[in-house]
């Protein structure tokens, strides 16, 4: 009945309503099914510093092209002793299919508040990093359609960023850039943070040519790099814009920041 | 002790008029039978010692297992009816695994301990006839020794499910006059070196047979080395130190 | 946002490629274990004003292209404090009603005479909506609807929550669904485009944005209806009404329209 509503051209051939029904290679009938996923749009983003971390996103929700919502954050505080979050000490960032982000985010909240209850202590970044990791390859088969980042201090008191793919593979890196503005960022941040190839003017040819030492960068530093990153993101893609949201983790605890961004 | 408890200390799980439940007392007299164990911490480490009762010359001294590692940063020594012991110590044994695993870290010795313990009161039948796994409760102690951030530390274990921590323990058959020892011994400062000596020597004195290096056996944990059971060349070492009389 | 209803929670077709209906044309294909929606409803709309929310949706229950139910009331009250309005199937939308008015009993029960207020907000019947949805598209039988939630929030301020099939959630001063995202959520955009805008617009206002968008549903989409509901949810409780008509329309612009059609001129 709904192929009659269809504007798009068929590309299989026309639907002649006494045609067969589709099958596969192996001659059984093909199974159109409820596809339980969607993407939501929007770009994160999270740099470590030398003792502290910052985790941003934008705020615009999307369906295709449509703006859902354009305050819709998807940076979240996880593991606070109540309800508000007032004392969390680490972030978690989420991306891709938005509810699966939600149900990820709640799912990690509670093991997080259990963790609190049964040890008598918060969890680590390092601990929930680990943690994470399982529940996400505990759905290695029916995966949370998310790129998730964890924030927060570890217990050297250095920042720490982890990212994760889907199923639950995960690094700890000094920056990473997720969603859908990934690929427009991730390269600023390699030129920006981790000065890839740059090189000390003069230090020799070929592999004697030293590489730019890295340093940690400072908050302001940081800071400006973020909200530069949101800025080309949103000139150059459409799912991402209306609100930055930044998580600035330090050992005193979270701040929150929201700035306005491009509205179109 | 011997007064008649009518029905009550039947069933496995009722209480008596006065608010008793007879089982998991008498659970606690088995451990008074039980070979003794002694744990002492100190701020370097805490010592686990056992003796091992050779009822016969011909029985092979290192088959006696009384101390067991439950992860590489705790171990436990027993007293009371030894097989229980197995069921508890691989329960705690999957815990610090699945914690590691799940969260990169060691488990605590206080999470150990609990998670032993919420094993100790799953005995008779449930009230929804859910699985049971044990038909009565368990007749064996435990001194859980171990390393976490929180330092050295000693918890001690009952049948009844709970635990406290000690800074010096002693159960089993000598436990009162250990307990009596350890209570005029134990200060603060002690090293391991010393806790190693009291812990033998408060030993030697509830032993029944002449205490040697065969049928004691000594365990450390250390935040450096971890769980560490005394070679037959330590353990001779340090009986060697004990002042002779 | 695709505003038809068969086309949600289906990849998408600018990334996929078109979706291939033809299997729904034969008799002899396979027993369907998911489902697609029989009997739909259309756009819902959704508007914060400065004491509580208008919100709205047509009387029409149609079958593919076909008007088959003229009087169906697609906005629900929910204990005197929220509405919730449905998009999608109709089934679904009842048995989700039928499961509500179980809930409202039981939370009638809860809460004392002396406190008439409903413990549950519109924001908690949002989340609590949204967990059903997630929990049935996670288990592969979705409830194909797309839905508005409105009334209160915990803080007493005006809330707009949207929940769709897949469970996903968002808020917004101004919300609407199906082909109402792309014909009214502009207009209602202009009408308050933040929460800021929404906290200076009075009652009338609302409806009179709510009204004209309706209208312009009417001119546009071929899913829609003249008779529809209307419901402001304010402080005071919901007002509903469920036999609103559509007034003043101009079909002048009608005959000026060329380009497909049976036209030929």
């Amino acid at each position: 009945m709904s192929a009659m509503f269809s504007q798009n051209p068929v590309m299989n051939g026309p639907n002649y309503s006494f045609s067969d029904a589709p099958r596969t290679n192996n001659g059984e009938f093909r199974e159109h099914r409820f596809n339980p996923y969607s993407d939501n749009g929007g770009s994160t983003l999270a740099i470590a510093g030398a003792d502290f971390c910052i985790m941003a996103g934008d705020t615009r929700h999307t369906s295709g092209y449509s703006i859902n919502s354009r305050m819709a954050p998807k940076v979240f505080r996880i593991g606070g002793s109540n309800s508000d979050q007032s004392d969390a000490t680490i972030a978690l960032s989420v991306c891709g299919f938005a509810a699966d982000g939600n149900a990820l985010r709640d799912q990690l909240d509670t093991v997080c508040k259990i963790y609190r209850y049964r040890h008598g202590k918060p969890m680590s970044v390092h601990a929930c990093a680990k943690r994470l990791s399982t529940i996400l390859y505990n759905k290695r088969f029916f995966p949370y359609y998310t790129h998730a980042m964890l924030g927060g201090i570890d217990e050297e008191g250095k920042g720490a960023v982890y990212s994760y793919d889907p199923v639950g593979s995960y690094e700890r890196e000094q920056c990473r850039a997720g969603g859908a503005a990934a690929s427009l960022i991730m390269p600023f941040l390699d030129s920006n943070v981790n000065f890839k190839n740059q090189y000390v003017p003069g230090s020799g040819v070929g592999h004697e040519l030293k590489e730019r030492e890295r340093h940690p960068l400072s908050r302001p530093v940081v800071e400006t790099i973020v909200k530069d990153a949101f800025d080309g993101a949103v000139e150059r893609h459409i799912e991402v814009g209306d609100n930055l949201q930044m998580m600035v983790i330090t050992k005193d605890g979270i701040e929150e920041i929201m700035l306005p961004l491009k509205k179109d | 002790m011997f007064m008649a408890r009518s029905e009550y200390d039947r069933g496995i799980n009722t209480f008596s008029p006065e608010g008793r439940l007879f089982q998991v007392e008498y659970s606690l007299e088995a451990i008074k039978l039980g070979s003794t164990a002694i744990g002492v911490a100190t701020s370097e480490g805490v010592i686990l010692g056992v003796e091992k009762r050779v009822t016969s010359t011909l029985l092979e001294t290192s088959s006696v297992e009384k101390i067991v590692e439950i992860d590489r940063h705790i171990g436990c020594a027993m007293s009371g009816l030894q097989a229980d012991a197995r069921s508890m110590v691989e329960h705690a044994r999957v815990e610090c695994q699945s914690h590691s695993f799940n969260y990169n870290e060691p488990l605590g010795v206080e999470s150990t301990t609990q998670a032993i313990c919420d094993l100790a009161l799953r005995f008779g039948e449930g009230a929804e006839g859910e699985e049971t796994i044990m038909s009565r409760p368990f007749g064996v102690a435990l001194l859980i020794a171990g390393h976490d951030e929180n330092g050295p530390q000693l918890f001690h274990a009952e049948p009844s499910g709970t635990f406290y921590r000690y800074d010096a323990k002693a159960i089993g058959s000598g436990s009162e006059g250990a307990q009596a020892e350890l209570q005029n011994e134990y200060h603060k400062s002690l090293t391991l070196e010393d806790a190693e000596t009291l812990v033998l020597k408060t030993l030697k004195q509830v032993m029944e047979e002449k205490l040697d290096h065969k049928n004691v056996q000594l365990a450390s944990v250390t935040k450096d080395k971890g769980f560490r059971i005394y070679t037959d060349e330590e353990m001779a070492e340090v009986v060697e130190r004990l002042p002779a009389n | 946002m695709d505003h038809r209803p068969q086309a949600w929670g289906r990849p998408r077709d600018d990334v996929y490629g078109a979706y291939d209906h033809s299997f729904m044309n034969t008799n002899s294909h396979p027993n369907q274990h998911t489902q697609q929606p029989l009997v739909t409803g259309t756009s819902v709309l959704a508007v914060k004003y400065k004491d509580g929310v208008v919100i709205a949706a047509d009387n029409l229950g149609s079958y593919g292209s076909f008007a088959r139910f003229t009087d169906v009331k697609r906005l629900h009250t929910f204990q005197d404090t929220s509405v919730v309005g449905f998009s999608g199937d109709i089934s679904d939308m009842q048995y989700i009603t039928r499961h509500l008015h179980q809930k409202s009993i039981e939370e009638s029960y809860a809460s004392s005479s002396a406190n008439k207020k409903s413990r549950l907000s519109a924001a908690n019947l949002h989340t609590y909506l949204s967990k059903m949805l997630y929990r049935r598209r996670s288990k592969m039988d979705p409830l194909w609807n797309h839905m508005l939630v409105v009334g209160f929030d915990d803080d007493e301020k005006p809330f707009v929550g949207s929940a769709d099939l897949l469970g996903t959630t968002f808020t917004a001063p101004t919300l609407a669904t199906g082909i109402g995202s792309m014909l009214a959520q502009p207009l209602l955009r202009t009408y308050a485009g933040t929460d800021e805008e929404a906290a200076e617009r009075t009652k009338e206002e609302a409806i009179k944005v709510i009204q004209e968008c309706m209208k312009v549903l009417f001119y546009r989409d071929a899913r829609s209806q003249e008779t529809y509901s209307l419901a402001v949810v304010s402080r005071e409780g919901v007002e509903m009404k469920t036999s609103e008509k559509l007034e003043n329309m101009s079909w002048a612009f009608a005959d000026r329209i060329k380009g497909y059609g049976t036209q030929t001129v």
